[in-house]
């Protein structure tokens, strides 16, 4: 028992103030992240083979599909950001929480929701809006959650004890606020009072992107600027150049939605503004990647952070993150859109932007946190290389076959769409999160007694 | 590769050595002097604000450019670029049958039977390519377009049982007319294009019918070639 003890390190009196919302976080979405690799997995098998669990109206690819999507953003990916906004701005603020219960409750109801509504979407009690299609009333009750379990950080940010700001902080802040916003006006345009027509693709569009450029890539870029600060010791590289990141990526990322309605009926000046916007986010994502990879890459930093298992997964992270950055800079352009628009190719697009660069980030930031949270360490070295390889390995089969199978449909009729590297990159995401689930859970549930944890 | 394991480890145990806290405000510190300070020379990026200063200055032209472009005149009436150009012109133009467009639609509409090559599957759906039926009077292949066919014919020496649907019904005068158009003077064919009026005045003609049998259809047009 000794010889445990002083293998464990010791938790700072932050982490403690935190750690009950952090680790319910954590908890959550490790078991959201479960629910939906395994129906990963179902939904790329009925891709595949169609009547594969075809008789149950419960599992027809529809609900499945819109079960899958759901339970990863809002159950696996929003409640690991909650964890980690909490985490990385009450370090950098200098933040105790008092009052650890809101959290708790916020992410209690968050879940209790989510769980309602995805019920609901396996009933049948689905709508047609991606990322949206929960009933009604689940819309305003996940905002209020929301609002309780993700406001934490702004309340660290405005009571920082000086006025000095690092640049995650600032992602934290954008990210958090856009989420609300968004969520609000979507849900009242298109759920409680209808726009009409086409108007609704539009404010559906606008949503989407937003949803995913602000809320989780905003949070997923602070979790890269200060891990990469924090674990190579070095100061961000060009760091003059972050703060006109940050506003060109906030302003440019929220107008890029009309580019995805390319050729759709809404007026052709909205979509070559959407256009426009896409390709100006050339600029916050040349500072980024000047940022991040000068940083890293000189003094032989990316052997080095290869080493790290946190800066491991965040360079895939940030790789991922240039890669969909550039993907969909180009494919925003009319005559590239017009090649691959409803193919393989957009499904590999935001699957890099939400798992190889987001999901990514958080597993890397999941290394690191989980340590100093429960002052324990990861229990099995081996499971943390499963992970790594058979997530990194799922990701990039499942990005280069949408994208060169999308590439491939364009203009044809006798194409013939292949569902089965899909089906073994689902397999391998399964594997991978297995081990990290087992990992962690490990690891929040032999951390127990109170004697472990020494407070100042 | 080292363990990455043991190297969480370790950057563990050294992170513990100061607190945590303290590390993270010495790296809010030093990055507030970053930003407060301009760039130094010696980080090798010195060139780099100038340079990114005329890229985007360049993107905000080339913005600007492209939006006076391409906005359609900012008017919430104009759903595609083309549009302007067809209201500038002046009175009711006379229908050309858009050969393009009629390939795309027959790539949608019909290619998953008769093929992209317009030759058919031997034995269960005739060719186009070469076939009598789609040249000749054009009245013939629109009713079929139209109204569908269903029973035995011959095609090139070659018998089909064929059950044809009425894909035309639920597409535009100038739809069928393009896809006509298409099949008679696509692979070989060398058939004259048909107008939307024509459509319209067959469509007309032969009011909400079902199928067409082979015989019906040869006895109001026979085949003008074997």
């Amino acid at each position: 028992m000794s010889q445990s003890y002083s293998s464990r390190g010791s938790v700072s009196r932050i982490d403690d103030s935190i750690s009950v919302p952090v680790r319910l976080f954590i908890f959550s979405s490790l078991i959201w992240l479960l629910v939906a690799s395994v129906l990963g997995v179902i939904v790329a098998a009925k891709l595949q083979v169609p009547s594969f669990m075809g008789e149950c109206p419960w599992f027809t690819y529809g609900r499945i599909e819109t079960l899958q999507r759901n339970a990863f953003i809002y159950g696996w990916a929003s409640n690991a950001l909650f964890a980690l906004n909490l985490w990385i701005m009450s370090s950098l603020a200098r933040f105790e929480l008092k009052s650890s219960w809101l959290p708790v409750l916020g992410g209690v109801v968050w879940n209790l929701t989510l769980s309602y509504g995805l019920i609901q979407v396996l009933l049948g009690q689905l709508n047609g809006f991606a990322l949206l299609e929960m009933p009604k009333e689940v819309a305003p009750a996940l905002v209020v959650a929301f609002m309780f379990a993700a406001l934490w950080p702004a309340v660290a940010f405005a009571r920082r004890p000086t006025g000095n700001v690092f640049v995650s902080q600032w992602y934290i802040i954008g990210a958090t606020f856009v989420f609300p916003v968004i969520m609000v006006i979507a849900q009242l345009m298109l759920l409680w009072c209808p726009t009409l027509g086409a108007m609704q693709a539009l404010v559906h569009s606008w949503f989407y992107q937003n949803l995913i450029l602000l809320w989780l890539g905003g949070s997923a870029l602070s979790a890269i600027y200060y891990f990469i600060a924090k674990e190579s010791g070095r100061t961000i590289s060009a760091y003059y150049l972050a703060a006109v990141g940050f506003w060109t990526y906030f302003l440019f990322a929220s107008w890029t939605g009309p580019a995805t309605l390319l050729g759709g009926p809404i007026p052709v000046w909205l979509q070559s503004v959407g256009v426009v916007a896409a390709l100006m986010m050339l600029v916050p994502t040349v500072i980024l990647v000047v940022n991040f990879v000068g940083t890293l890459a000189p003094r032989n930093g990316i052997v080095q952070s290869w080493n790290n298992t946190t800066l491991r997964f965040v360079l895939v992270g940030v790789v991922g993150f240039t890669l969909s950055a550039l993907l969909n800079i180009a494919f925003s352009t009319r005559s590239l859109n017009a090649l691959v628009h409803f193919t393989q190719f957009s499904q590999a697009q935001e699957h890099l932007a939400i798992y190889s660069f987001v999901s990514m980030v958080i597993f890397g930031a999941a290394y690191y946190i989980l340590p100093r949270l429960t002052g324990s360490f990861w229990p099995s070295a081996k499971l943390v290389h499963l992970h790594f390889w058979s997530c990194t390995a799922g990701t990039v089969l499942f990005v280069v076959a949408g994208l060169t199978q999308g590439w491939a449909a364009h203009g044809r009729t006798d194409f013939a769409f292949s569902a089965l590297p899909g089906l073994l990159a689902a397999a391998l995401l399964l594997v991978g999160h297995s081990a990290f689930v087992l990992n962690a859970l490990g690891m929040l549930t032999a951390e127990s007694a109170p004697s472990n944890r020494r407070s100042y | 590769m080292t363990d990455p394991h043991s190297s969480n480890n370790h950057s563990q145990r050294s992170s513990h050595e100061g607190s945590e806290g303290s590390a993270d405000s010495r790296l809010v510190e030093a990055h507030s002097q970053l930003a407060k300070n301009k760039e130094e020379p010696s980080e090798g990026f010195s060139s780099l604000p100038i340079i990114i200063v005329f890229l985007f200055c360049g993107f905000g032209f080339w913005a600007g450019v492209y939006l006076t472009r391409n906005a359609g005149g900012f008017s919430a009436n104009t759903f595609d670029l083309d549009a302007p150009r067809l209201v500038a012109d002046s009175g009711p133009k006379e229908f050309e049958a858009d050969l393009a467009k009629g390939q795309t639609l027959f790539l949608q509409q019909c290619a998953a039977c008769h093929q992209a090559t317009g030759l058919g599957v031997p034995g269960a759906f005739p060719p186009l390519a070469g076939s009598p039926w789609p040249v000749g009077n054009d009245e013939r292949i629109i009713k079929i377009v139209l109204a569908g066919l269903a029973g035995e014919i011959e095609v090139k020496g070659a018998k089909y049982v064929g059950n044809m649907p009425n894909i035309g019904a639920g597409l535009k005068d100038a739809q069928v007319a393009n896809i006509v158009s298409y099949v008679r003077s696509a692979w070989g064919n060398s058939a004259g294009t048909v107008s939307d009026v024509k459509v319209a005045e067959v469509r007309k003609a032969i009011g909400g019918r079902g199928q067409y049998s082979p015989k019906e259809i040869l006895d109001a047009h026979p085949l003008e070639t074997k």
